[in-house]
């Protein structure tokens, strides 16, 4: 929560509603630079924009601006204070109104969690910025088929085996793009002249982005987090992610999956991190987010996914023990 | 931050559709709503393993034997936030776990509820953004 904090005091906070939403990411980096008056942007000894550190990308605020804020892009400052306590008490309060299954579902609150306390500082309803309306483009006929399918495919089997699992439960990676979860949603990021190396707590999955202009590997070669290649475009790093694997699946999302990620530090303490998704395959319209990193506290913890974490083996152990229960 | 330590809400609450699919367990392929345990003993350690902390501790069972249980818990990082340390829950602690038991039958629950034998939930500050801890945990 400090950061959060901190991250808030840094980038101060705007009404932007009449501005379309196309712009309103690049307007909050070019204001929060204006606002910035003593702050310049520090650089490594090569000099280019230094993003080191670790980060935090824990926020209230949804991906997709829920339906009860359909049209109100964003919230005055009181409307913020009034969703984050109302928000965090449906996240933390006792709820045992479902009954058994209903509670071993929801039986974690944000003691166990790291949801994080505040909303963006921008206030906006959504981290989508594009479309306007804060939502995810629809799929397209052809990817609500797939989806359809293997979803009755995972239904069918789904303690079968472990690769009916999803990506997280089996440890294999917490995808692209960097969007916040639960928990782990820490990210520490290094540079060299040639390369820059992002570590994310959940998964410790590693990418490691080359920036030395190398094209991307043949289409052949298909790799979960797909084959990143990195640019500066002034102050702003740009990374051009392409050959995802169609297991990857980003909502749905198919091999054809575009990635278009940019980070701009934005002052002593804060990221930009915005992202375009373009699969013409999966959905109707390319669509783009922006969402904020603070300067984390600490370290980032080796994540030891299996060892920490026995949901794998209780979920299909718990399958064979019920069936031979039978 | 010790004097934050005390109690609040544990376990509960998530209002579904405030929030995104939540991909990383499966808690009720995981844990077996049929088999609700209250689990009452010593603390006899306390793993800090990332993604979750597992809270060990002995347990009478109504036959006089020991049975060692292993109760789940949050990620280092958040407890580290929440105040929490390695002296927050040391061996020899007497708790209250209220959860649900593994469904392949062995001995291990989620942590729903983590309580010290007197009622006082085990956990940690800030229950609302900027009040820091709730009045009665101070």
């Amino acid at each position: 929560m400090l950061q959060q904090l901190r991250g808030c005091a840094v980038v101060a906070v705007f009404a932007l509603s009449a501005v379309p939403a196309w712009c309103q990411a690049s307007a909050v980096v070019a204001k929060a630079k204006a606002e910035s008056k003593t702050w310049t942007t520090p650089r490594t000894p090569d000099g280019h924009p230094d993003l080191q550190g670790t980060w935090s990308n824990t926020t209230l605020t949804p991906l997709e601006r829920p339906a009860d804020l359909a049209g109100k892009p964003y919230l005055t400052e009181q409307e913020a204070a009034e969703y984050e306590k109302r928000t965090f008490a449906n996240l933390t309060g006792d709820r045992r109104d479902g009954g058994a299954d209903a509670d071993v579902a929801r039986s974690y609150n944000e003691f166990w969690r790291d949801r994080g306390t505040k909303v963006i500082a921008s206030r906006r309803t959504s981290l989508v910025v594009d479309p306007p309306d804060g939502r995810v483009p629809a799929l397209t006929p052809e990817a609500q088929k797939r989806v359809a399918e293997a979803a009755a495919v995972t239904r069918a089997h789904a303690t079968d085996g472990p690769e009916y699992q999803n990506l997280w439960v089996r440890c294999i990676t917490r995808g692209l793009p960097m969007l916040p979860g639960p928990y782990n949603n820490d990210f520490q990021i290094v540079q060299t002249p040639d390369a820059v190396v992002i570590l994310h707590e959940m998964i410790h999955d590693a990418r490691v982005i080359p920036l030395d202009g190398r094209p991307h590997l043949p289409p052949g070669v298909r790799q979960w987090m797909g084959d990143g290649r990195g640019h500066w475009e002034g102050d702003t790093l740009v990374v051009d992610t392409t050959n995802f694997s169609e297991k990857s699946n980003f909502r749905g999302s198919s091999a054809n999956l575009h990635l278009t990620e940019r980070f701009t530090r934005t002052g002593p303490d804060t990221i930009s991190y915005e992202f375009t998704v373009d699969d013409p395959s999966t959905f109707t319209m390319p669509w783009k987010a922006e969402v904020p990193m603070a300067r984390a506290e600490g370290e980032i913890f080796e994540y030891a996914c299996h060892e920490g974490n026995y949901a794998l083996t209780d979920i299909l152990r718990g399958a064979r023990a019920q069936e031979a229960a039978q | 931050m010790r004097t934050k330590l005390a109690l609040a809400v544990a376990g509960a609450g998530l209002l579904l559709a405030a929030v995104p699919v939540w991909g990383h367990h499966a808690f009720a392929a995981e844990f077996d709503a049929k088999k609700p345990v209250k689990l009452q003993g010593k603390v006899t350690k306390m793993e800090w393993i990332n993604p979750h902390a597992w809270i060990h501790l002995d347990v009478k069972n109504a036959d006089g034997t020991m049975t060692n249980w292993m109760v789940e818990g949050g990620t280092p990082n958040t407890l580290l936030r929440r105040g929490f340390t390695k002296d927050s829950l040391l061996p020899g602690t007497e708790i209250v776990v209220d959860g649900y038991q593994a469904k392949d039958g062995s001995f291990r629950a989620n942590g729903r509820d983590v309580t010290f034998p007197d009622g006082r939930k085990l956990f940690i500050g800030n229950q609302s953004p900027g009040e820091g801890a709730p009045e009665s945990s101070k």
